[in-house]
């Protein structure tokens, strides 16, 4: 049933992307996934932003524009096929980099005569890249009325990428286990202790000896714990300069006190039982665990022997400052060095990308994001992925604190793991990761921008 | 010791050397000196190549290397993780090749390619399979030895975790080094000593160990300079962890360039640590007396 779904979705979202452009951000139906030829859009499309497919570009003269990316060549692929039947002058070179290789060579590269016009974008290296950005020749007014997240995107009145998703931490537990332990769908914990309880009922011991984990946040409670339950409690990452780290917060101490006594006191996982959580559920060694969307596709595509549903973060009190931490899925980048018939094309390919629907779904879908475009806030397409659907009723209740840089992430772990495997007190822990963390940061242009989140006090 | 050189006796070979040199001289400026000497001026830099970043800072950054508790501590598990792994691969590479070296083991052949496949393996492999294999529930380390420790997350396992790794590894080639040694031995020693009654231990202790103390030299010298340059098992195995109880020296400039882009700071560290390496590389060549 599970693989139906999935296989629905699928083909949903390729058929969605083989029409993109079909103008009004409705797909027709009577392109199948493996249809070649799309139709092509004549009328404007779009909300507030539109894409007018009657406008030529370049001249109706013939140019490359090279697009680099790493992984998920077919999605790219596919939303390059729509815009070039509306622009057959328009050939586009699709580079793929490995993750790892990406990061390195692109800035390398941008920063030559010979760059990519159009690049993928993740925010967690935007200090690398935004030197070399150009800003988006779309009115900053007109991006805020159609997406999400877009104030914290502006730098000095200028827009260079924005979100087109936002992926978030949920809850994914094992169905089996979960019917095995006694548990319905009532049981759905909304609150930490609850969450606790339910845990319990689902870990099994022989002797002293975990056999299965009730909860595991092995090797990932730093990205999925630490850096975003605080907003529960109503503090934020940084302080009011949105500089200086606030990790040794009363909240900070408070989520790591409850992640050491779930392992030490409530005995609902151990720091030895299972290396990695998102691996242990996989394995079918732990029922639940606490991961962002990407893990939807991972479980699906890795793992799909496990039966899992998913719900919401549980909250301390039921009524949080902010549910968690979100990050978003970037929108493509614009090579500011690129010739500048280049980046006409490459600018006109993200007007194309951000008007259409289609496109929109079928990447959201595809990474698993939750839609920044408000218009598909209540997509059926959307809502039908349970990763997505459990985000839908508080989504304006999630914080992006800005393009952190990486030692926020591998302070807080070296912390965690000082805490859970060296003995190190709580408070010296935070303490050095702070210290660490101050350090690094010295010379980050970084700014927080919590200041913007909607109900921010 | 060596005869001199013919002279070269044609425009033809003067030409040819000429060609080899220069490509020679050519290679080495562009892949070793000047990367050497841009490393040099980043290391006194606020350097991101990727970003742009390039800020005088003067000798802040050697500053900061010295007064780091973590590279103080990387340094002191980096002199832990090179003594224990030299001494063990030398070791049971002298021991080793001279149990394959001697007359009662056939096959010699087969052994020696044994005990040398992990060192053409990729470090990169063997690490992934050690760290499979050190895992506690479904590695084979706990299953065979019965013991239920998170090797790779317990500080007082982990770096020793990855020592054993990088013995087994390493090993077989000190087995193939002392073996070329060996079969270079002189016959007529031997045999000499064989004449005067010599039982099997005084001849290994008193003419084939010190025969083999240039190789000796050799293994342990290459030795020094790999291991403070090892960061791949740590990379791959415990990524430093837990916490900072497995950071070596070598890791630390990884972790400072590639994942912080700190690369002032990791050139700092690099020059530091190139210093350190010449410093133990001299001091073994004076122990063994040999400097010259």
């Amino acid at each position: 049933m599970k693989k139906r779904f999935w296989a629905a979705i699928t083909a949903a979202a390729m058929t969605a992307v083989s029409v993109a452009g079909c103008g009004g951000g409705s797909s027709t139906a009577g392109g199948a996934g493996n249809t070649p030829a799309a139709e092509v859009p004549t009328e404007p499309f779009g909300d507030t932003i539109k894409y007018d497919p009657s406008v030529a570009i370049n001249d109706g003269k013939d140019i490359t524009v090279e697009l680099w990316e790493w992984g998920s060549d077919e999605l790219f692929q596919q939303v390059i096929d729509g815009y070039t039947a509306i622009h057959p002058n328009v050939t586009f070179k699709l580079v793929n980099n490995p993750w790892e290789d990406y990061w390195t060579k692109l800035p390398l590269a941008l920063d030559g005569a010979n760059g990519p016009a159009l690049f993928n974008v993740h925010n967690s290296y935007h200090e690398n890249l935004i030197n070399y950005m150009a800003p988006l020749d779309i009115p900053t007014a007109d991006l805020e009325t159609d997406f999400t997240g877009v104030e914290a995107h502006v730098i000095d009145d200028k827009v260079y990428y924005i979100d087109y998703g936002m992926m978030t931490g949920s809850v994914y537990y094992n169905k089996e286990m979960w019917q095995a332990a006694g548990l319905t769908d009532a049981d759905i914990p909304k609150t930490w202790d609850e969450m606790i309880e339910v845990a319990k009922k689902l870990t099994i011991k022989e002797g002293d000896q975990i056999v299965q984990a009730g909860l595991n946040f092995n090797d990932d409670f730093h990205q999925n714990y630490l850096l975003g339950l605080n907003y529960q409690l109503g503090e934020n990452l940084f302080l009011e300069d949105g500089k200086t780290p606030n990790v040794t917060s009363d909240s900070m101490k408070k989520v790591m006190q409850m992640l050491v006594d779930m392992y030490q006191v409530e005995g609902i996982g151990s720091q030895d039982f299972g290396e990695k959580g998102s691996d242990s559920f996989g394995q079918g060694q732990s029922a639940m665990v606490i991961q962002w969307g990407h893990y939807y596709n991972t479980l699906n595509t890795t793992w799909s022997d496990i039966d899992f549903g998913v719900f919401e973060i549980p909250t301390f009190d039921g009524n949080p400052y902010a549910y968690n931490r979100y990050n978003g899925e970037s929108t493509f980048g614009i090579n500011k060095n690129a010739p500048a018939d280049q980046q006409a094309v490459a600018q006109d390919f993200v007007k194309y990308f951000l008007a259409n629907d289609d496109a929109q779904i079928a990447f959201c879908l595809a990474m698993s994001v939750f839609p920044a475009k408000k218009s598909l806030a209540d997509n059926e397409q959307v809502l039908e992925n349970p990763s997505l659907q459990v985000l839908a009723e508080h989504i304006d209740r999630y914080i992006w604190p800005g393009p952190m840089p990486s030692t926020m992430e591998t302070s807080l772990k070296k912390a965690g793991e000082d805490i859970f495997f060296n003995g190190v007190d709580i408070d010296t822990a935070l303490n050095e990761a702070q210290q660490n963390i101050i350090k690094d940061m010295a010379s980050s242009s970084f700014e927080s921008v919590e200041n913007l989140y909607k109900y921010a006090e | 010791m060596f005869k001199k050189s013919h002279p070269l006796q044609s425009r033809s070979e003067i030409l040819l050397r000429n060609i080899v040199v220069l490509i020679m001289v050519v290679f080495f400026t562009v892949f070793l000196i000047v990367p050497i000497g841009i490393a040099f001026a980043g290391s006194f830099h606020e350097w991101n190549p990727l970003s742009g970043t390039y800020r005088f800072l003067g000798i802040e950054n050697y500053l900061n290397v010295f007064t780091s508790q973590l590279f103080g501590k990387s340094m002191v598990n980096t002199l832990i993780f090179s003594v224990v792994v030299i001494v063990f691969r030398v070791g049971l590479g002298l021991g080793i090749a001279y149990a394959i070296y001697s007359a009662l083991i056939k096959h010699k052949s087969f052994y020696r390619a044994i005990y040398y496949m992990p060192v053409v393996t990729p470090m990169v492999a063997v690490a992934f399979v050690w760290k499979f294999m050190y895992n506690p529930q479904i590695g084979i380390i706990n299953q065979v030895l019965g013991t239920d420790i998170n090797w790779l997350k317990n500080p007082q396992t982990a770096l020793l975790a990855v020592m054993v790794m990088t013995i087994w590894k390493d090993f077989g080639y000190a087995v193939v080094m002392y073996m070329a040694g060996l079969y270079s031995l002189p016959g007529d020693v031997m045999e000499a000593a064989q004449v005067d009654g010599a039982k099997s231990w005084q001849k290994f202790l008193y003419i084939t160990l010190p025969l083999l103390k240039p190789m000796s030299l050799f293994v342990i010298i290459t030795s020094i300079i790999s291991y403070i340059q090892a960061y791949v098992q740590i990379l791959i195995m415990t990524e430093g962890g837990p916490g900072t109880a497995t950071y070596l020296a070598s890791y630390i400039i990884y972790d400072e360039a590639f994942v912080k882009y700190n690369f002032g700071y990791a050139s700092a560290l690099s020059f530091v640590l190139f210093v350190i390496t010449a410093v133990f590389t001299w001091l073994s060549f004076r122990v063994s007396g040999s400097e010259g």
